[in-house]
Parts: C-alpha cells; structure tokens; sequence
C-alpha cells in the first residue's frame, strides 16, 4: 500500500493560509491503514483548523481516493457542503490528492500529507519498504527478496565493502540485504544464482510519469 | 622504478600509496606528498571524493600526478556519475595518458558532508568493470563502435575481513570474472585471515595488494571503527596504540603497518597503503618494513 504522513501543521497552515473555509477527503485504503484518512483522521482535521479559526464545511472518506471516476460519483450527494467551501484539503496520498484536482477545476486543492512509499504494514500501523515499482522485477534472481529497494545502492550484484558483521553501512541496525539474500537462496540450494553477474538496469523501463493500460480486447 | 602494469607483469613486489586530493584549490601539501613518494612507489591512487567528501576531481589529480612522473591509478566510484558519466571520464583518463582505474562502487553520501545529494549508482563495481573492458575492446555499454578504444587496466577492490565472507567473495569472484586484472583490498589487520584469502584469490589469475591503512593513535582507530565503512581495526592493535602513550602511538601505528607489509611479503602481490592524511609517513613505512 501507498504510505503516507500526516504533514507537520504549521506547513499546512502555510500552504493554506489564502483560504478560510474547506471540504476535506479522506480515503479508505491505504491513507485510513495510515490512519492519515480515516474518519478520526479527518475529525481531528477539522477540530485542529477550527482553533486556528478556519471553516470546515464537511468531509469523507472516499472510498478509492486515487480512483477518479468513482470518487466523482460518491462526491455527488456533498455537492452543497463543498460549493460552499473556498478549497479541498485532501487527506490520502499525492496520487488521491491529484484525483481531486482533476475533480475539482475551479477550487484549490491541497494535500494534508507527506506521500512515502510503497509499503507493507508488519504490525499496526509499522511499515517498511521493499519495493519500489522499478518498472521490471528482478526479484526470481534473487531469492525473492528485492536488493533495488532494500539495499540504499540498489547494488544488485552482491554486498558492497561497507557490510559489516552482516550489517548494512548506511544504517548499522539493518541487515545488508546481500548477507540475507545470500543466506536465502543457500537455505534454497540455489547459490548458483548469485555466480551470474546481473546486467544494468534498463532505466528506461521507468520514465516518469508512467501509464499503462490494463484492458483486454 | 617500473610502471605499475610492467612491475605486476613482471612479478615485483607492488607498492601503491594513495594520494587524498584536498577540499578547495591549495595542492601544496598533496603535492609534496607526492613528491616525497616518488621513484617509491609503482602507483598512487587519486581517491574519488573519499568517504563521500567533497574534493578536487580524481581525474585533474590523476593528470597532475602524470605530469610528475608518477604512474596513478584513477579510483573511480559510481555514487556520483551515471553510465554516460563513468564512460566518457574513462576515455578522458585515456585521453590523458592515464593507463590504471580502480572501479569502485562509492561509499553512500550519507557518508560525507553533503548528505542531500542524489546518490547516482547507475551501475555498480561488477558492471563498471566490464564497461572498461568494453571500451578497452572499442565498443561503449549501448555496443556503439568507438572511434578509438581505450587501454586501461582495471583493478578493483574486495574486502578480505568482511563477515560473513562468503557473499564478498562471491562478489571477488564476479568481479574476477568481470575482467579486474588487480584487487586493491581493504585494511588487513588480521594476517592469518588473509592467509585463508589469499588461498581463494590464487584460484584466479589476479594480482593482489594488502590494504594498509595507518593508525596514529587510539583515538582514531575508534574513530575509523565508528565511521569509515568496511574497516574495522581490532581492539588488540587499539590495545597496542594506548600503550605506547601519547608520544610514541604513531611510531607505534608505523610499526604496525611495517609489520603487517612484513607479515604478507610472501603471500600476496603487493603493499597497498592508504595513509589517510599521514601521506608523510610512507617513506618511513616502507623502511620499517624493508621495502
Ligand atoms: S525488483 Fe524490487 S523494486 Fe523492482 S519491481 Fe521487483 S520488488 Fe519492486
Ligand atoms: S551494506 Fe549491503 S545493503 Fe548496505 S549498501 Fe552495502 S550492499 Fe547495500
């Protein structure tokens, strides 16, 4: 899922400060996991602009925030709670935020978070990361775990001379993803794996913005 | 004294010294460094921004070293250029006259003193190796013809005292197989590990140089321990440093690297010594050790 983080007030306060009164969006996938959209999310919105003196006409959680054309439906029956609202604060990720900005031509629309990562949630609201949608997954080589993502090089062809103890060099509490992925594929008996020198990667399999579509014929 | 690729093909003892291009424009002192070194040793390595530092260009380093008679080696890390980058500064070397490159992969930025920026690794030591042979052989990565190849001779390091072993030796191998015709290690403090090395790398058609890094005081053996990747000096040589006091750690940290380029003489190809700001002290070095 997409994480994100709630942004520090102050700066929301800056980003917002030309406009007194607002519709806010939450989102029920990965921002409500995040707890940066949910319904308490979004009460706890409105209570923190209310002090500083801000109007909050009403809100929601959309259901797939990203998702524009069924967002615009479900917008529908709070058509009067946001015409009589100056702007749109959007609680899910950048992806969530951009939906509404193409919903929403005449109104500024503002984002109350920090998108992160793609992420998966280990514990209650704990993520980390281990993908990071490089564009062509390499990971059938390597023992199922993804050195682009979880070594900070994206080395793939085995650990760098900062590995130490079986730790990482850029973060000493983490293992080096090579002495895991190496251990891995010796409980696999396929070792073998790792004598072939992995080619570059095709950066080209990633320009931003990508686009796909999925639909059959 | 023989260029470095003529000395390892004829079997010498190899001795290399790095040289740490300064932050800012002043070459004085790295100068006479060099100066003091020369006719000393086969090589001197221009490191490449080291530690994620900020400093004068490997390649500029290289050239001045060339101009002073010095064969020099160019470390050439991947943390800071692209593929198109690490090419065109290879056929720069070349064009140059500078003959040796060590393909390395780059400490992390977060290493140095500009930890904001955009770390590149593009590609990694492994691949950056066979891109030299690539050119060496005319051809660039994309396999587009050059008009005039290169003849550089590409080295590469390896950590002998990583732990676990076996993933770093996996990568000596690929990288072995990726065309490096010499390994500079990281610092060797325990010899009878390198022994157990030394076995592995015989396998292979490699020249290798023992890392020396020099110790002045305890202080900095911690420091080292604590914050250069990759090094890790044991706590009997910190031991060894406190006990000879103040006055006397450095000659003591001399006599320590003395010992170890006595200690593996007969075992490797040669005595790689990375000063780290005590670049004075190499003459010394090779004495006490009786080179
Ligand atoms: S290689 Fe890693 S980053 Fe790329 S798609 Fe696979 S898991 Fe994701
Ligand atoms: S220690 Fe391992 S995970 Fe960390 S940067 Fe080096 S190779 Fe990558």
């Amino acid at each position: 899922m997409i994480i994100s983080k709630q942004k520090p007030l102050e700066e929301l306060l800056d980003a917002i400060k030309n406009n007194n009164s607002f519709f806010l969006v939450g989102c029920s996938e990965c921002a409500s996991l995040c707890g940066t959209g949910d319904d308490a999310a979004i009460a706890e919105m409105k209570k923190r602009l209310e002090e500083k003196g801000k109007k909050v006409t009403g809100g929601f959680v959309a259901k797939t925030g990203c998702q524009v054309l069924g967002t615009k439906v479900e917008l529908k029956k709070f058509k009067e709670a946001f015409d009589s609202a100056e702007a749109l604060i959007i609680m899910s990720c950048g992806a969530g935020t951009q939906a509404a900005v193409e919903i929403f031509k005449d109104k500024p629309v503002y984002t109350a978070n920090d998108t992160l990562f793609l992420g998966n949630m280990t514990r209650f609201r704990v993520f980390d990361e281990r993908c990071s949608l490089c564009g062509e997954c390499i990971i059938n080589k390597t023992g199922g775990i993804c050195p682009v993502t979880n070594c900070p090089k994206g080395l793939l062809n085995g650990p760098c001379g900062g590995m130490n103890n079986g730790k990482c060099e850029v973060d000493r509490e983490k293992d080096c993803v090579w002495v895991r992925i190496y251990n891995r594929l010796n409980d696999l008996h396929r070792l073998d794996q790792m004598e072939e020198i992995a080619e570059p990667k095709d950066y080209g399999k990633h320009t931003k913005p990508s686009a796909l579509t999925g639909k059959k014929d | 004294m023989r260029k470095f690729r003529e000395a390892l093909e004829a079997g010498e003892f190899l001795v290399t010294a790095e040289c740490g291009p300064p932050k800012g424009t002043d070459l004085k002192e790295m100068l006479k460094h060099a100066k003091e070194l020369f006719g000393k040793v086969h090589a001197l390595n221009a490191t490449d921004n080291q530690s994620s530092v900020m400093r004068v260009s490997s390649l500029a380093i290289c050239k001045l070293l060339l101009d002073m008679g010095h064969d020099p080696i160019f470390q050439l890390t991947c943390r800071d250029r692209n593929r198109l980058a690490l090419q065109s500064d290879i056929l720069g070397a070349h064009v140059l006259g500078i003959r040796n490159v060590l393909c390395l992969t780059g400490d992390y930025v977060t290493a140095g003193d500009h930890k904001g920026a955009k770390p590149v690794f593009d590609i990694e030591s492994a691949q950056l190796l066979q891109v030299v042979n690539s050119l060496n052989n005319g051809k660039d990565m994309a396999g587009n013809e050059l008009k005039g190849s290169t003849d550089m001779f590409p080295g590469a390091t390896v950590t002998p005292e990583a732990k676990p072993i076996e993933p770093q030796l996996m990568k000596f191998r690929k990288k072995v197989k990726a065309g490096a015709r010499f390994f500079q290690t990281q610092a060797i403090y325990d010899v009878e590990n390198f022994k157990g090395f030394m076995k592995e790398a015989r396998k292979y058609n490699v020249k290798i140089l023992a890392g020396i890094v020099v110790l002045k005081s305890a202080g900095m053996a911690t420091f080292i321990n604590n914050n250069v990747p990759g090094i890790t000096v044991p706590q009997n040589l910190i031991d060894e440093l406190k006990a000879a006091g103040k006055e006397k750690a450095l000659s003591a940290g001399l006599d320590i690297a003395a010992r170890t380029i006595r200690a593996v003489r007969d075992i490797c190809d040669g005595a790689h010594i990375m000063a780290i700001g005590m670049e004075d002290k190499v003459p010394e070095i090779l004495k006490r050790a009786g080179i």
